[in-house]
């Protein structure tokens, strides 16, 4: 479980880039702040593995403060994914893999033959094992992301925009594969995206975020679509965009859904 | 021709005396050099005039700091050691400025991703810092071996053992096939030494080629 | 550092500083030497690594080059010119212009080539001949490193140019290989800060003509409040 306690970063030029947040994050459940940039999201994640420290106010993980103890020892236990996978160019995909357990004192031989499986477990074939990140694709580059992160198989994933910078037939895929691995491994993920789209297809719950992490609404997807807090909230989740508003028309005897152009999205299953 | 055929092996002799003063003059630079680079990349308060300060080390003339060294490190005038240290003197001026470049270059996308899954300062030197500064480094260290191999002749004017004695020893006795012979087996030597220094590159960032 | 104060004590002698080998002709024979050799190296370097620069082809060629110049020892050209030429200034000056040439090649291609391509593609494609394409949009926003390229090359011949004196009877070199020869080291050491102060005198004024090159024709809009 990860708490926010009325945390606010103020930067030395006085500019303030979160007031005053509040929020828990509970264990084996994915939460996503969403936003557009200046909202604070990225802040407020570093704030957990302390690339960024809060002005006041406090981060806690499983109710210990993040600032007790070493920030380097507490993010190695912390899986990070973040844009373009963040991967070393200078090492095979292998051994970024490998980098957090050799720094824990991992054999190597050990690190790598359990990078394998996680290149399996991420979708991939052993076969990339031995390139380097130059030579992938950027699909490929973010699953090895995904694979470093679980490495030292950490309760926490925190993942920054991860799908950002891939086209979206291939974000779509990484979801899902997110999605499949983490029905299996239950782990507590704080995602950060502006995409509210992949907001609502991965948070079990999503929490809205204006300027300086003020929380515009939290709930999950269903409730913040159903029930837009204010004209911010729908505007951002798009509820007055014509494509979100579905009706259904009887096609042949089948129900046939229709957005708010008139494009057909779907067929109704029997029995729905 | 007939010079080389009659002399060659003074010229062995005086290329095993050249290198012996070039190649601990490079790693002695490179030693010095790129940590003063990395305090210069760091902490740019104090590094950014230690900086300007060595790079304008090159503008003293040869001639004379070989005489002003062994008043300051206490070494015989006409010594290697007094060589050595003129050679690294200026091997640190050369590639102080490249080192910080180098440790500039550095992706700090890369660097923070490095710093966020737990890499400590020491290990982020040495597996992060290092190694993606070393492509600029290397070419900062090629530059430096091939002006050492050059400067090494000068030495011959203090009467320190080099290739240089040839340039010297043939321009007092006018013959042109000696000078011509010194220049052109410097020129080599410094030429080998690169192209080494290019193969040691490439085999230690593979990353690059294969990218 | 007893030599130091000698040293400084061999400066203030004023009858150093006067005649045909005093210090004030020395210094005048030296920067002479210095600015001939610059002008007739720049003659050279300048317009081959523009053209190079503005065809975007031939950075290994650039690179071969400037390396294996810098590979040849000054005092080999020295000697090899100095024997072929006899005693007198061209011996020096052509080695000197052989030493200059690498910086001001490399700094005149690097300025041009470094520039972001899709300016000059947009200059040829309103219009600009090759010509306008070079004088008006890659030499301005190129200035700056070429100036750096001068400003390395000065360094080099001036500190170098003492070795002319090996062969010639001209610049401050003149004190060193006196001091030399009959072990007089502060006559040495004197040439020796001369040559250092000039240096730094040239140093100061290529750099400010770098930031006005930067400040005025490469990167104006930096000036806008």
């Amino acid at each position: 479980m990860i708490q926010f306690e009325q945390v606010s970063k103020v930067y030395a030029r006085g500019s303030v880039a979160v007031e005053d947040f509040t929020l828990v994050v509970p264990s084996h459940r994915t939460v996503v702040l969403v936003g557009s940039s200046g909202s604070g999201k990225t802040t407020l994640m570093r704030m957990v593995n302390r690339m960024v420290d809060p002005t006041s106010g406090r981060v806690l993980i499983d109710d210990v403060d993040v600032r007790e103890g070493d920030p380097v020892k507490l993010r190695r236990r912390i899986g990070y994914v973040l844009q373009q996978g963040g991967l070393l160019p200078h090492r095979t995909v292998v051994d970024n893999i490998a980098t957090v357990p050799v720094l824990n004192g991992t054999s190597r031989r050990q690190a790598h033959h359990d990078a394998l499986g996680l290149l399996e477990r991420v979708g991939l074939s052993s076969e990339v094992a031995k390139r380097y990140p130059a030579q992938l694709s950027g699909g490929q580059q973010q699953r090895v992301g995904v694979a470093r992160a679980l490495a030292s198989d950490p309760n926490i994933l925190l993942m920054d925009e991860p799908f950002g910078a891939v086209d979206p037939i291939v974000r779509r895929d990484l979801q899902d594969e997110l999605l499949r691995l983490q029905a299996d491994l239950g782990k507590t993920i704080l995602f950060v995206t502006h995409d509210i789209d992949e907001a609502f297809r991965l948070g079990d719950e999503v929490v809205v975020l204006r300027e300086r992490g003020q929380i515009a609404q939290q709930g999950t997807p269903e409730q913040i679509l159903a029930h837009p807090a204010d004209d911010f909230v729908r505007h951002f989740i798009g509820a007055d965009r014509s494509e979100r508003s579905l009706t259904t028309t009887r096609v042949d005897g089948r129900l046939v859904v229709v957005d708010g152009q008139g494009r057909p999205v779907g067929v109704m299953r029997d029995g729905a | 021709m007939n010079w080389l055929r009659l002399n060659w092996t003074q010229v062995v002799d005086l290329t095993v005396d050249h290198l012996l003063l070039s190649v601990p003059a490079i790693v002695i630079s490179v030693l010095v050099a790129v940590p003063i680079g990395r305090l210069a990349h760091r902490r740019p308060r104090w590094g950014s005039p230690l900086l300007g300060a060595a790079s304008l080390m090159y503008a003293i003339p040869a001639l004379p700091l070989l005489i002003i060294i062994p008043a300051v490190f206490g070494t015989p005038l006409r010594s290697s050691a007094t060589m050595v240290i003129a050679l690294s003197i200026y091997g640190v001026a050369l590639l102080v400025r490249t080192a910080a470049d180098a440790f500039a270059s550095v992706d700090t996308h890369t660097r923070d991703a490095a710093v966020a899954i737990g890499c400590s300062p020491r290990s982020l030197l040495w597996r992060v810092d290092l190694p993606m500064a070393l492509p600029v480094l290397l070419s900062g260290i090629r530059v430096v071996t091939v002006s050492t191999i050059g400067l090494v002749t000068i030495g011959a004017l203090i009467g320190v053992s080099s290739l240089g004695n040839l340039l010297t020893d043939g321009f007092q006795r006018g013959i042109a096939g000696e000078v011509l012979t010194g220049v052109v087996v410097t020129v080599l030597l410094a030429l080998v030494l690169d192209g080494l220094l290019l193969l040691a590159g490439r085999l230690l960032t593979p990353w690059r080629v294969s990218a | 550092m007893n030599l130091f104060a000698q040293a400084l004590a061999w400066l203030g002698d004023g009858t150093h500083w006067q005649g045909s080998s005093g210090i004030p002709t020395r210094v005048l024979q030296h920067l002479g030497i210095t600015l001939l050799t610059l002008v007739i190296a720049a003659a050279i370097a300048w317009p081959a690594g523009v053209l190079v620069g503005h065809t975007r082809r031939g950075s290994g060629m650039i690179g071969a080059i400037t390396g294996g110049a810098r590979a040849i020892p000054t005092l080999g050209l020295l000697t090899l010119f100095g024997l072929w030429l006899g005693i007198g200034l061209s011996a020096p000056v052509l080695a000197l212009v052989v030493l200059a040439i690498p910086s001001l090649l490399a700094g005149a291609y690097a300025g041009i080539e470094n520039i972001d391509a899709t300016i000059p593609q947009a200059a040829k494609a309103i219009g600009m001949t090759p010509a306008q394409v070079i004088r008006s949009v890659e030499l301005p926003l190129a200035l700056p490193v070429i100036i750096g390229g001068l400003r390395s090359a000065t360094l080099q011949v001036v500190a170098t140019a003492t070795l002319a004196a090996y062969t010639s009877d001209t610049g401050l070199g003149r004190y060193l290989f006196a001091g030399l020869k009959t072990r007089d080291y502060p006559q040495m050491l004197g040439g020796a800060l001369l040559v250092v102060v000039l240096t730094l005198v040239l140093e100061l004024v290529l750099a400010s003509c770098q930031r006005l090159a930067t400040n005025r024709v490469a990167h104006p809009e930096r000036n806008l409040p």
